[in-house]
């Protein structure tokens, strides 16, 4: 067995609850194995396990025992671990390095640091990058990468060990659907070639067609164990809150966007933008969007859509062209008289998050734009009901799951109560049960007559939460249609660039 | 980060040599003020850096390090506190300006212009993570040398994070305003910056573990430095010579020759 875990318990120094417990886990040589679970069930613990990080990083109460390759991963120095398994954890940002100025030689940091001679070195890492697709970002420098990119350098990173083992925490969370679907290919690819791999992963439709072998966890032990098919069967999963999203429609009467009188709330004509280093991102991009709309906003890693979303409240003003909010220009108001119009979500909620508890979170926005107190109150009660957040209202934001956290994020835009709500990936790293949420939270709106604007890779979500899709290639609009009304050839154009969800594959 | 790429003689010199070089310089107009040497040394260091394409740059770091400092001591060294003795050649009410206060500024000020071309020549025609490869490759531990990798970097890192905050913050109607509304819009600002931080601290410490970061035995490095044997000769004949330097000085002064 290559990864052999038996009845392991392990609980954090200064915690009560165990996060791992009597857990059991054999893994053979060469086998793809997908660990499933919600947010909090043990997963990210499990891998770190499996790397040497448990107690040897991460202190604890440890019982049982561990081996991976061999090696006994409780006792083995982690520095001597790296040439048996190499794991790459959630958040890809904060694993760079920090101390190697290209993505080349971030890359072979690792081979540095174990004494590999140049030349070897030098076609590990061009092997590296060249199967995860970003040979030619070699010269960049890692800080200057965009999320998807940096997720794909840190894999890169960890695949030039060329580890026997290899374990991934969330590695598709910030990629495209083509290039998460690649890296399902290089995986089955490295394990015909004898390479285990642990994968924890929230994308459970991906794990689902990636693993040999998957593995349910909840609260800390495994509750289900098999192939794809016999776990995900399982009536357990279901019932502990481990699912796929319903990906089907509500049928919903297509609606004509009404008021063709009224002004759009955010109305883009022929908006085009070059960063000031010269790189065209946006060309001629015009768009309007009205009470009630719920429209996902499409591309590839690269397309444009962040910079589109910075368009929207005025953080960017075009170079050519016009953003109108409510009918005022954004090159005339601040990014703040914006905001009662349009709330901005991003991705990385850390930038976000300072209160000390949830509600006083939640009341900053309502703050800023100077609402009555009484006001204030009533918006925040309605956006801790929208995402289910009431119970921990009285909490620390950083003392919640991640999941939460992200939730606290939104619902602190959320009540804001601006007519228009913008999200930039909303679902990364969230279990079904919160995506869910964001589900409710979409049509929700939709009835109330706000509108909401959803930056996401994951198809799934945008075909179930949202009415109609924009597609963004190459900084240009390439489509803009409702999800009812697309036609073959609009299928087929929105498969090249980004993939289909689930529901329109077989259709 | 101050380099600037380029492809001369200077550029592709050892980073040792370089620095031995800057050693010799530093030493010698220390210990050595005398006003040939230092104009010499100046000459030529200007002459590495026009032949290496870096002059210009290097001019405007120098004079915006140093010339503040420069005309303090002109002002104070020659004009309000001359040397005791000395004959001033005019006054100007409390002013008085003296050949030896003059003189004596000029010569600090030599010393210092001469130090700083040295050591900036060094920093602009060498790639901050040669000069650590090579230090590291002569005993430097390596966390050391990673602390000041992850240190030049840190800025353009804080840049990018403050922006995001700033774009987050401003996009739930925080008004950055001038003033007093800018103070009451810290809390907001800082205190994402400081929780990023610190959690980076851990993922990152994580991270670099899991890429044999502690693994003991020898290191490589994917910067090839060019050295040769002329070069490892030049180096030991330049530490010699500051050490010289230094004998014949302190001797110099306790009056054995």
């Amino acid at each position: 067995m290559k990864i052999n875990i038996t009845d392991f318990s392990f609980a954090y120094r200064d915690t009560s609850r165990p996060a791992l417990r009597a857990l059991s886990l054999q893994i053979a040589s060469g086998q793809i194995c997908a660990v499933v679970g919600r947010a909090g069930a043990g997963k990210s613990t499990l891998c770190a396990l499996c790397a040497g990080f448990i107690p040897q990083f991460f202190a604890g109460a440890v019982r049982g025992s561990a081996q991976v390759d061999g090696q006994d991963v409780i006792t083995t120095p982690i520095a001597q671990l790296t040439r048996h398994v190499a794991l790459v954890s959630t958040n890809p940002a904060s694993q760079i390095s920090g101390a190697r100025f290209t993505v080349f030689e971030e890359v072979a940091f690792g081979l540095e640091n174990i004494g590999m001679p140049v030349e070897e070195m030098r076609s590990r890492v061009e092997w590296a990058l060249d199967a995860m697709g970003i040979a030619e970002l070699g010269e960049r420098s890692p800080f200057a990468l965009s999320g998807g990119q940096q997720q794909r350098m840190v894999i890169a990173a960890a695949l030039a060990l060329r580890p026997l083992v290899l374990v991934l925490d969330e590695p598709i969370t910030q990629l495209d659907p083509h290039a998460a679907e690649s890296l399902a290919e290089l995986l089955r690819s490295l394990a015909g070639q004898g390479t285990t791999i642990l994968v924890a992963e929230h994308r459970l439709d991906w794990a689902a067609q990636l693993a040999d072998h998957v593995v349910a966890l909840d609260d800390g032990q495994v509750i289900a164990e098999g192939t794809s098919a016999a776990v995900f069967g399982d009536p357990l999963l279901a019932e502990r809150g481990i699912r796929m999203l319903n990906t089907q429609r509500a049928a919903k009467p297509l609606v004509a966007p009404t008021a063709t009188s009224a002004t759009p709330l955010l109305a883009l004509d022929s908006v085009s933008y070059n960063y000031p280093h010269g790189v065209a991102a946006l060309h001629n991009v015009s768009l309007t969007i009205g009470a009630g709309e719920q429209v996902a906003l499409l591309g590839r890693n690269g397309a444009g859509k962040s910079t589109l979303a910075r368009h929207l409240n005025g953080l960017l003003r075009p170079t050519s062209g016009q953003v109108m909010v409510a009918g005022q220009d954004t090159r005339h108001i601040s990014v703040a008289q914006a905001a009662r119009h349009i709330g901005v979500v991003f991705q990385d909620v850390r930038n976000q998050l300072f209160a000390r508890t949830v509600r006083d979170e939640l009341r900053f926005g309502p703050r800023n734009l100077r609402y009555p107190a009484a006001k204030i109150e009533a918006l925040v009660d309605a956006a801790l009901d929208a995402l289910g957040l009431r119970e921990v209202a009285g909490e620390h934001p950083y003392d919640l799951p991640y999941a939460m956290r992200r939730l606290v994020a939104i619902a602190a835009v959320v009540a804001m109560d601006s007519p228009l709500l913008v999200l930039d990936e909303p679902t990364a790293g969230l279990d079904t049960g919160a995506v869910e949420r964001l589900v409710q939270l979409c049509q929700q709106r939709a009835t109330q007559g706000s509108s909401t604007i959803v930056i996401t890779h994951d198809l799934d979500f945008a075909y179930v939460a949202l009415d109609s899709l924009i597609l963004l290639d190459a900084g240009k609009i390439a489509l803009d249609a409702h999800w009812d009304t697309l036609d073959a050839s609009q299928r087929a154009l929105l498969d090249a660039a980004v993939g289909l969800p689930r529901a329109l594959c077989f259709v | 980060m101050l380099y600037l790429p380029g492809d001369g003689v200077l550029h592709r010199l050892h980073p040792l040599t370089k620095l031995a070089g800057a050693l010799l310089v530093a030493v010698a107009v220390t210990l050595y003020p005398r006003p040939p040497l230092l104009l010499g040394v100046m000459a030529l260091l200007l002459t590495m850096a026009l032949a290496a394409g870096i002059a210009r740059r290097l001019l405007v770091i120098a004079l915006g390090l140093l010339l503040p400092l420069i005309i303090s001591l002109f002002v104070i060294q020659g004009v309000l506190f001359p040397p005791p003795g000395a004959v001033p050649f005019a006054t100007f009410g409390p002013i008085r300006l003296t050949y030896e206060g003059l003189f004596f500024a000029a010569l600090i000020a030599g010393r210092l212009i001469a130090i700083a071309l040295a050591i900036l020549l060094v920093l602009l025609s060498t790639h901050p993570a040669d000069l650590v490869a090579a230090l590291t490759g002569a005993g430097l531990p390596h966390s050391v040398g990673y602390v000041v990798l992850v240190a030049l970097q840190i800025a353009p890192d804080m840049a990018a994070r403050v922006g995001a905050i700033l774009d987050a913050q401003q996009s739930r109607g925080l008004a950055v305003g001038r003033g007093i509304a800018r103070l009451r819009a810290l809390p907001a600002l800082v205190g994402p910056l400081l929780v990023g931080a610190l959690g980076d601290v851990e993922e990152r410490a994580m991270a670099i573990e899991a890429r044999a970061f502690l693994a003991s035995g020898p290191k490589t490095s994917l910067r090839v430095l060019h050295d040769s044997a002329v070069q490892r000769g030049l180096r030991w004949l330049m530490l010699a010579l500051v050490l010289a330097l230094i004998v014949l000085r302190v001797a110099g002064m306790r009056g054995v020759l």
